[in-house]
């Protein structure tokens, strides 16, 4: 029994996926992916709901009671209750007409995190209940609900289900409508080209281990910045009893206190974090290890470079630098099994 | 995959209109439920209210379960008592409360939204006046704020129901047109009866009957004539033929009985009347039974009509809802000219044992006048020379009731009469039988047509004669001769039994003239309502679609539906703000830049970068002569722009700047041509 369920979902799944790729296409060439997009009839479809079919049901029920009884009066409110379906076709569109969405950079997640891509919707007319989803996600997402959406941006995050690391495109984003009777349904699907890097998820290691051997003495100290002369690192409260030629006077002069300008220099050689995939078992775990170190070294503001392959990623520090390592970390290529072949 | 979990979301304005659509939809339905049904939807109602102001919870399971199942067991025990009508609707009032009390997600809403809208349906079957449809119009719209609720989040109750109501007022105008062009079909199976109690007249007679039925002033039907009016002393409507008489009871014979009740798979044995007749449409208001109303020799041809042997005209389906229906009738042609003899001997039977003062008093009779004709009119005297009199409340009878009439009382009315006569003509050997119906009727003028009340319910008799057939006879004509020339009303002024049942019956503002007017009006809608609405059959609608179109085939209709289905979705897309029109800010600034071009071609140039303001400046270098007039066009020019002005200031302004902007054109046109050069400093 629930094997031959299974194989008639699978034919399912199978027809679905061809009928979906056909459509993904039709639907490129029809609602090409923006930034910015503003509803309109192009991009709505509007059908009845399954309560509008229930709701058809009982016309055609009270049309059948009516004419049993030869009652014009029931007659009449069934053919009532078709024309406000009509009726509501209209309202249901123009809920959605004009809406305008325009997404925002999602915030940075780990593998099997849950992702949420913000987006902006504004609308001039002002729409009910707008629901928006990833349907083409795998495995069990969320709806978000816009209860009210007026002539302000309002934000409103789409959660997607955790990924393995790498690039995501969460794809069409479906926006839904039942408003005002929930009689039909009105949705589009937009691409509003959102892309996400998904980072390897961290895991706890020995820093050391894959460093460059190197014969420097300070071979301790593995790049990490102390308070020196050569870079300048930034602005901090100053203490009495610095030295005032690190005050930084044109700041004092702009009213916004007596502040310190920092330096920093590198003490020691800088790290070296490596991976070679062909000699490397556990890749994967290696990939998350290296992302922990990543992290960890950045927290502690030591210079660091990555070395995987034929990438190579100069030693460096900052925020910047940590996401294009997490980046490197995250597009490798990846292996099915636990050993690359 | 996508959880729904919006359709967890009930918000607090949805329980608030699910309270008043419970009692909007149940209370018009309110004298249909059993004692059971009407208590479980006031705890259900009273439950709800505690959940709404948090002080209760949901019932548990076990509770709705246990009151679902008694009181569908109750049901099921009184449903051969009620109807099956009534025990649907009862049965749906309860599922409605139930699953109301039970509610917990959108879908329950929804399942009672729609419950809801049945509900209504149900109660148009048993009222479809006017009034009644405006109200359950409303109660759509409000089981219509239901469903707006669900999908409104922090709205007011307000813009709720402005919304549902818009919506629905939006909603009719289609809803009309299909009305007007969808098919009327015949019924397609049978249904239920209504188990109404019956009203108007029974089916048998007894002594003081339609002494009950002259106090009600409802309406028992209406008659449009499609010529003259009869006089009022022409309208004998006659609704059951009473041949039967047991001593007391006057009832139908058995053959007749039996043709009734075989009417729907017997050939009709009488063809369309010959001669002159008179056509009219009645519109006869619910009865629950089957026979219908027509002048003397009657005949229908409308569906589901039987037309009796006894020339009475008979619905083959029980008068639960207003029936229209058109009658051809031929007063002057004879009824029965050869009598069958089985029902020669019903119309001369008499029991034995009763009344014998009458039968020697009729054999007397007999004796004096051999001829049926002069014994008739000797019978039809004795009433008007002895002091017989006309009372709505008789002295009482006892069992030999037509010898203490006759005899003793000598007071009573109509039936008293009518069956004395028909006693004694039986009995002195003339068939005669008893006919019920109505007399005489209200006519109109607005509305041209003929309202018969149930206190114009009368009886009179119907006696044979050899080679003329069946011959009405009106005893009480004889003692009140102005009830049947002039009417019921005649007779009965300032007396007291007389619609005693209604003192504030609309009947009693008849000698106020200008609420009478009020109240022929209010009729004469109810009577066009009755004739267009309820009664909009394929008649009717073949009539209106070839006023309306032309000859009527299927491709205009199709196109007569889209067009009207484009032109209304158009009209609620414009009203929904679907349509940009291009706002007023155009042309201001087309406008605006053909003066400028204008200036230009005369050599003032307006640089880039610069506000209109200082651009009024350098025209006052340039062109002084105009600069003025530039200015007030500029200054009008920013308001309309810049300042949000009231659409009636707005207006006014924009009117000033057209004309300024004419004015100024022309004066630029006269203008000499200034330097290029100069413009540019």
């Amino acid at each position: 029994m629930v094997k031959a369920n299974n194989t008639k979902k699978r034919k399912r799944l199978w027809l679905n996926t061809q009928f979906r790729a056909r459509w993904l296409k039709w639907m490129d060439k029809r609602l090409p992916a923006n930034r910015h997009i503003q509803l309109s009839h192009r991009s709505i479809f509007i059908l009845p709901s399954k309560f509008g079919v229930v709701w058809f049901g009982l016309v055609i029920l009270l049309y059948l009671f009516g004419t049993n009884y030869q009652n014009n009066l029931v007659i009449g409110l069934s053919i009532l209750l078709a024309s406000i379906l009509h009726t509501c076709i209209i309202y249901s569109y123009r809920n959605l007409a004009g809406l305008k969405l325009q997404s925002m950079p999602a915030a940075q997640v780990y593998a099997g995190d849950t992702l949420s891509f913000p987006s902006h919707l504004s609308s001039e007319k002002g729409a009910n209940e707008v629901l928006l989803s990833y349907p083409f996600a795998q495995g069990e997402v969320d709806q978000s609900i816009a209860p009210q959406v007026k002539q302000a941006p309002v934000k409103v995050l789409v959660s997607y289900p955790s990924t393995p690391r790498g690039r995501v495109n969460p794809g069409r984003l479906k926006i839904e409508s039942y408003y005002p009777l929930g009689l039909c349904r009105a949705w589009s699907y937009v691409d509003l080209a959102t892309e996400l890097i998904v980072y390897p998820t961290p895991v706890e290691s020995k820093i050391a281990l894959n460093a460059q051997q190197s014969n420097n003495q300070q071979e301790n100290h593995h790049g990490r910045q102390v308070a020196g002369i050569d870079e300048y690192q930034g602005l901090k409260e100053y203490v009495k009893g610095e030295s005032l030629k690190q005050v930084a006077w044109k700041q004092l002069a702009q009213g916004k206190g007596m502040l310190t300008k920092e330096f920093q220099q590198p003490l020691g050689a800088p790290i070296w974090l490596t991976l070679d995939s062909s000699q490397s078992r556990n890749y994967e775990t290696k990939i998350s290890e290296l992302t922990w170190q990543v992290e960890k070294l950045h927290q502690s503001n030591q210079l660091f470079g990555l070395k995987i392959d034929n990438i190579t990623i100069e030693p460096s520090h900052g925020e910047g630098h940590r996401h294009a390592c997490l980046e490197a970390l995250s597009l490798l290529p990846k292996f099915d099994g636990g050993t690359p072949s | 995959m996508i959880s729904n979990q919006i359709e967890q979301i009930i918000s607090r304005n949805t329980l608030l209109w699910l309270l008043i659509t419970n009692v909007a939809i149940i209370s018009p339905l309110y004298d249909k439920l059993t004692l059971w049904t009407g208590g479980i939807c006031a705890i259900c109602f009273i439950w709800r209210i505690g959940i709404y102001f948090g002080r209760v919870s949901k019932p548990p399971r076990y509770l709705v379960t246990l009151l679902a199942v008694s009181a569908a067991g109750t049901l099921a025990l009184v449903t051969s008592s009620i109807g099956a009508l009534s025990a649907l609707v009862n049965l749906l009032i309860l599922g409605y409360a139930l699953k109301y009390i039970e509610c917990t997600n959108r879908r329950d809403v929804r399942a009672i939204v729609l419950v809801g809208y049945f509900l209504i349906a149900l109660t148009f079957i048993y009222n479809q006046s006017i009034w009644n449809t405006i109200h359950l119009l409303v109660i759509c719209g409000i089981n219509t704020c239901v469903l707006v609720s669900l999908y409104q989040e922090k709205v007011t109750l307000k813009s709720t129901y402005k919304l549902a109501f818009t919506m629905v007022a939006q909603s009719l105008p289609l809803a009309l047109v299909l009305f007007l062009v969808l098919p009327r079909l015949p019924p397609l199976w049978l249904v239920p009866d209504m188990k109404s109690a019956v009203t108007g007249l029974s089916d048998t007679l007894n002594f003081g009957d339609i002494g009950r039925l002259s106090r009600s002033d409802k309406l028992a039907f209406r008659a449009t004539f499609d010529e003259d009016v009869p006089t009022n002393a022409e309208l004998y409507w006659r609704a059951l033929i009473l041949d039967t008489y047991d001593g007391s009871t006057w009832d139908r014979n058995q053959i007749i009985k039996d043709i009734e009740k075989n009417a729907f798979v017997m050939q009709p044995d009488r063809g369309n009347p010959v001669g002159k007749t008179i056509n009219y449409t009645v519109i006869a208001e619910p009865t629950h039974q089957n026979w219908l109303y027509g002048l003397d020799q009657a005949f229908s041809q409308t569906d589901d009509i039987y037309n009796l042997p006894d020339y009475r005209i008979y619905s083959l389906r029980a008068v639960d809802q207003k029936v229209q229906y058109r009658v051809k009738s031929a007063p002057n042609q004879a009824m029965d000219k050869s009598l069958h003899p089985r029902i020669k001997e019903i119309n001369l039977s008499l029991p034995d044992d009763s009344n014998p003062k009458a039968k020697l008093f009729a054999q007397d009779m007999r004796e004096k006048y051999p001829s049926p004709v002069d014994r008739l009119s000797a019978f039809m005297r004795y009433f008007r020379d002895n002091p017989f009199y006309y009372t709505l409340e008789p002295p009482r009878v006892g069992p030999q009731q037509i010898d203490d009439f006759l005899f003793t009382n000598k007071a009573g009315y109509c039936a008293h009469y009518a069956s004395s006569l028909v006693f004694i003509a039986r009995a002195s050997g003339i068939p005669a039988r008893m006919v019920t119906g109505y007399q005489g009727g209200e006519y109109n003028p607005k509305a041209g047509y003929v309202s018969v009340y149930q206190y114009m319910a009368h009886a009179w008799v119907e006696v044979w004669l050899k080679g003329q057939g069946w011959i009405r006879l009106d005893p009480t004509g004889m003692i009140a001769p102005e009830r049947v020339n002039e009417g019921f009303d005649a007779i009965f002024e300032g007396e007291e039994s007389y619609l005693r049942d209604s003192i504030f019956s609309g009947l009693q503002l008849k000698q106020f003239p200008l609420l009478n007017e009020l109240r022929l009006t209010l009729s004469s809608i109810d009577y066009y309502w009755s004739v267009w609405v309820l009664g909009f059959d394929n008649d009717k609608q073949e009539q209106v679609l070839q006023d309306l179109i032309g000859k009527v085939d299927s491709s205009k209709l199709i196109a007569l539906m889209l067009v009207s289905l484009s032109l209304v979705g158009i009209a609620i897309s414009y009203s929904v703000g679907l349509f940009h029109f291009p706002s007023r800010q155009e042309p201001i600034n087309r406008l605006y830049v053909r003066i400028l071009n204008a200036l230009a071609k005369k050599g003032i140039h307006k640089p880039q970068g610069i506000g209109p303001n200082d651009f009024v400046e350098q025209v006052y270098k340039l062109a002084p002569d105009l600069a003025p007039d530039f200015e007030r066009f500029t200054q009008n020019y920013i308001a309309l722009k810049y300042q949000n002005l009231p659409s009636t200031a707005a207006q006014k302004c924009w009117h000033v700047y057209r004309k300024q902007a004419s004015k100024l054109r022309t004066a630029i046109f006269r203008l000499r041509s200034v330097d290029s050069d100069k413009s540019n400093t």
